[in-house]
């Protein structure tokens, strides 16, 4: 918790407090806990005895689960793949466990997807070490003391942490190269600057989406293929990320002991895996190792506690968020709603029951669908396909002359003279009509309705024809239409006027 | 003499107006075009007024003065809001003077052949033109009257109602008599009857049955056809006056008449055509009422509507650097184009580059957004058509959208059974932000739920625009 969400989730209804010192290594002191009107309690067994929601990061411990009693909220990282004693003991406690890696991966999920910040955290920080330990620039400079390359780096694995490695190098300005299992994010990676790395192989890839967003185990040809290429890459690239991790299993081996053999002294080698046994096998977990030719391996796992301040910042939104959507009535009241998906997804206790692992969420994670392919037409299939467009259009125009000139010729066999010069100078019009009225711009059709409108008005020429007549019928109504007609002339083209006067040029 | 001088002055007077529709091709050359049209009206006018067969000169004028007093005040006052009533209302005009016209020409008719033969030889301008008839000849002119009636009748009422529904005076939605198109075409079979018997007996019952019957179809077509079918109903009026026009034409023997009320019925019928083709739906349909039969259920949506404030409109507002707005019959309503034009105004100062996108059925007239935004004086070099802008979207950083809903609908191209399915629609999903400013969650118009609202970078900016737009305003200087 932040002193920003503490004032966030008193606007929910609730009152917050916090254990004497814990912002302290993240930059928050209890006096700004304080000023936004936070309890400041003495001893982490009192804070969790006051309270019904808890919030902490780290998987609880035994002693702490052992406070919670029936119909407290817990949410935090949970394990809840790893760690059945506890789950145990929280449901024999009857508490309610929210474990905030269990959050499902949809979009509207993501604003409370702790996984997502951490790795974000641990993609930037993870360039940043590199860089620490990488004795030239990133950027490529030309200076008066000479000519320094740019640095490359190649980031294996577009996760949320790789695109975050991307997106910090590139803007250092190193040329950045990028490699995942699922071509499909190879738009995302070239959206952030970086070059994607391809593969000369053709196998039809799991779709990404299947999987809740993560990526899937890989075939052994295409594992030799990737393999291939990277130790074709490892002597040109200065710095590696590796980012590759698989729901429950130990990490991919993607980087290996020949390849960083194949590197030049001074790279540097950051390994985000290093918790689940490392994409190198040469990574130790938690230490920074030189091997023998110089390449540094940097096998940290604490990179989110390494940026506390940004970490807490993130965290305590994501936990804000997970709140507020437990309260949906915004009244301080906890509402744990097991028809939401987001929220059953993430509950591995409630009410005296397990219930993990979760159903699989309703919604698909990612609705990118395969594109459909149009063939590509070759120029003789498009020139028969113009050529039977043309034909076709010149049927049925000439199917419509046809009719229209046998209908006319038909209504000449019977109509007499008089009839037929009209009739002529009327389908005259209706042509001049046609080819005028298509090229009107289609901002002008109000003022087009309008002069058309006052234009119409030439019925008036009729009833200035009748008005001599001898019959007061027919005179009173021509008076009439010739009234309504002056009407529509004056009226329709003094709006029309208005009107095209208003259209200005910028 | 004078009445080769007539022809003359129409000969002209008709190039005139081909010329005065050709100028509306662009909006400079259109401020010229008018001016064609008003001239060529004049000459018109005189023309006929010095010709064979008019008398009562001082009446005419006196008659032509009044009326022009009421046109011009009406069109000085009218607001651009108003313009699809004043055009509905122009239309009825139109309609019901073809109606008069052709009764005074049934009632000249039925004088003329009264007459002996003598008599007849001393007539003058059209009763001449009657008297020098064959009987052929008549029998045409019978259909040519009947015609003129039935297409002014039914363009009346239409318009009325038209008018009514536009004005907010009538509901706009769509109700029938109970008996539905039964009716309309019990009425219209009623008129064909009276066209076989006034044809062999040229007696006024049959006329004054039809007119009746025409008066009836227009009234119940019209309120059969709901709010956003309103621009194609009054396209097609627009179109129907003309051929009234054109009929009457006919029956006086008037060439002018027959080229412009024919001129007049092609542009509305294009006018009509283009708006069916942007909904996507066949003009049976449209008059029939009613959107097309859904051939399925409805692809649900998922997500929630995310509501945002104007703060963070004005952020997203600051920090884009291309942004579109579409406005729709909502602004129009909300009378919200001052403010729209005045945001337009301080984006560009601030250099982002600010465009309009217009669907061809926004509104409830064809161009109607265009003449308000030009109204409240937005260049009109940054009012993009659909096709124009449609391909933009991918690189706008952020999308208004102002009260609009159907035409900006991704269901028209995602879901096959949506009632809309294949209308073009503005592309705005595609831009990397979505703003919506909308009175609430309803579904507006059509009833048909809107997946845009639902999306994820559609953020919804719910109130009444003007207020939305006048609280944006103070936060962007």
């Amino acid at each position: 918790m932040t002193p920003d969400s503490a004032r966030q989730l008193q606007k929910l209804g609730y009152d917050c407090a916090i254990e004497t010192g814990a912002g302290a290594a993240a930059g928050f002191s209890d006096a700004t806990y304080v000023e936004a009107g936070v309890e400041i309690v003495k001893t982490s067994a009192a804070l969790w005895k006051s309270v019904d929601i808890v919030a902490k990061v780290r998987q609880p411990t035994e002693v702490e689960l052992k406070r919670m009693t029936k119909g407290k909220t817990l949410i935090s990282f949970f394990n809840p793949g790893g760690n059945a004693e506890g789950m145990e003991l929280a449901r024999s406690k009857g508490a309610n466990v929210i474990a905030m890696e269990m959050v499902p991966r949809i979009s509207r999920a993501q604003k409370m997807d702790a996984l997502s910040s951490m790795a974000n955290i641990a993609g930037y920080r993870a360039v940043i070490e590199a860089g620490n330990n990488f004795g030239r620039f990133f950027t490529g400079q030309i200076t008066a003391a000479g000519k320094v390359p740019p640095a490359k780096v190649l980031v294996v694995g577009a996760g949320v942490a790789g695109l975050a490695a991307i997106g910090t190098s590139t803007s250092l300005g190193a040329i950045t190269l990028a490699f995942d299992v699922r071509p499909e994010v190879a738009e995302q990676v070239e959206s952030m600057g970086a070059e994607f790395v391809y593969l000369d192989f053709e196998e039809d890839q799991a779709d990404g989406a299947a999987t809740g967003g993560y990526a899937a185990v890989s075939s052994p040809e295409f594992r030799d293929a990737q393999l291939a290429k990277f130790l074709e890459l490892a002597p040109e690239v200065d710095i590696v990320i590796t980012t590759a991790l698989i729901p429950n299993r130990e990490a991919p081996e993607l980087w290996t002991a020949d390849m960083v053999a194949a590197m030049k002294p001074g790279s540097v080698i950051v390994d985000l895996a290093a918790e689940k046994g490392g994409n190198c096998k040469l990574t130790v977990m938690d230490e920074k190792i030189v091997t023998e030719n110089g390449v540094t391996i940097i096998g940290y796992t604490d990179f989110p506690s390494r940026m506390a301040s940004q970490a807490s910042t993130l965290y305590a939104t994501n936990i804000r968020h997970m709140v507020t959507d437990l309260t949906p009535d915004k009244d301080g009241q906890i509402n744990h709603n097991m028809e939401d998906d987001v929220i059953r997804g993430a509950t591995v206790t409630f009410d005296k029951e397990i219930t993990f692992p979760p159903p699989p969420p309703k919604i698909q994670a990612i609705a990118a669908k395969p594109k459909e392919v149009v063939p590509e037409l070759t120029p003789e299939e498009k020139r028969a396909a113009e050529v039977a467009a043309f034909k076709a259009a010149t049927k049925q125009q000439v199917t419509l002359l046809g009719t229209g000139a046998a209908v006319i010729l038909l209504v000449g066999m019977v109509a007499p003279v008089s009839f037929m010069q009209h009739f002529i100078v009327f389908v005259l019009a209706c042509f001049v009509g046609f080819q005028v009225i298509w090229n009107v711009a289609h901002s002008l059709h109000t003022p087009l309705m309008a002069v058309t409108n006052a234009i119409s008005s030439i019925i008036i020429l009729g009833a200035l024809m009748q008005i001599g007549s001898g019959s007061y019928l027919v005179i009173v109504l021509a008076s009439l239409s010739i009234f309504m007609a002056g009407i529509n002339i004056f009226g329709g083209f003094l709006v029309t006027r208005r009107m095209l006067a208003m259209f200005q040029k910028s | 003499m004078e009445f080769g001088f007539t022809i003359a002055a129409y000969v002209v007077a008709a190039v005139l107006f081909i010329l005065s529709l050709g100028g509306l091709s662009g909006q400079e050359s259109a401020k010229r075009a008018v001016w064609y049209g008003i001239v060529s009206m004049g000459l018109a006018v005189f023309a006929t007024l010095v010709g064979p067969g008019s008398g009562l000169w001082l009446l005419s004028l006196l008659l032509i003065a009044g009326g022009g007093t009421i046109g011009y005040v009406v069109a000085q006052r009218v607001q651009m809001t108003e313009m699809p009533q004043l055009v509905a209302a122009m239309h009825s005009l139109v309609g019901l003077a073809a109606v008069f016209v052709g009764f005074n020409a049934h009632i000249e008719m039925g004088n003329v052949l009264a007459l002996g033969h003598e008599a007849r030889e001393s007539l003058e301008g059209f009763a001449a033109l009657l008297a020098h008839k064959s009987p052929v000849e008549q029998s045409i002119l019978r259909v040519e009257v009947f015609l003129g009636i039935f297409i002014g009748a039914v363009t009346f009422t239409g318009s009325v109602v038209a008018y009514g529904k536009l004005s907010g005076k009538l509901g706009s939605v769509a109700t029938k008599l109970p008996g539905g198109h039964m009716l309309n075409a019990g009425a219209a079979a009623i008129s064909a009857v009276c066209l076989v018997w006034y044809f062999n007996t040229g007696g006024i019952l049959p006329m004054a049955l039809m007119t009746l019957a025409a008066l009836f179809i227009g009234y119940h077509l019209i309120m059969g056809i709901g709010g956003a079918d309103m621009p194609v109903v009054v396209s097609m009026l627009n179109s129907y006056s003309g051929w009234a026009a054109a009929a009457i034409g006919f029956s006086l023997g008037n060439d002018l008449l027959i080229v412009v009320g024919a001129l007049v019925g092609s542009s509305g019928a294009i006018l009509s055509y283009i708006m069916c083709k942007a909904m996507n739906r066949s003009f049976v349909s449209v008059i029939l009422g009613g959107f097309g039969g859904t051939t399925g259920p409805q692809m649900a949506v998922e997500g929630e509507q995310i509501a945002i404030d104007a703060d963070g409109v004005a952020t997203a507002l600051e920090e884009a650097d291309s942004v579109v707005i579409i406005p729709g019959y909502g602004m129009a309503v909300a009378q919200a184009q001052q403010n729209v034009a005045e945001l337009t105004r301080r984006l560009r100062a601030k250099g982002k580059v600010v465009r309009f996108a217009i669907h061809p059925v926004a509104g409830r007239l064809p161009g109607h957004m265009n003449v308000l935004l030009a109204e409240a004086k937005v260049p009109y070099d940054i009012v993009m058509e659909m096709d124009e802008i449609n391909d933009d979207f991918p690189e706008t950083d952020v999308a208004i959208v102002i009260g609009s809903n159907d035409i900006v609908n991704p269901a028209a191209q995602d879901d096959p059974n949506s009632p809309i399915a294949g209308m073009p629609v503005l592309e705005c999903w595609k831009a990397k932000q979505v703003f919506v400013s909308k009175r609430g969650q309803g579904t507006g118009y059509s009833g048909i739920e809107n997946p845009l609202f639902f999306k994820d970078n559609t953020r919804m900016f719910y109130g009444d625009a003007k207020a939305s737009l006048d609280q944006l305003l103070t936060l962007i200087q």
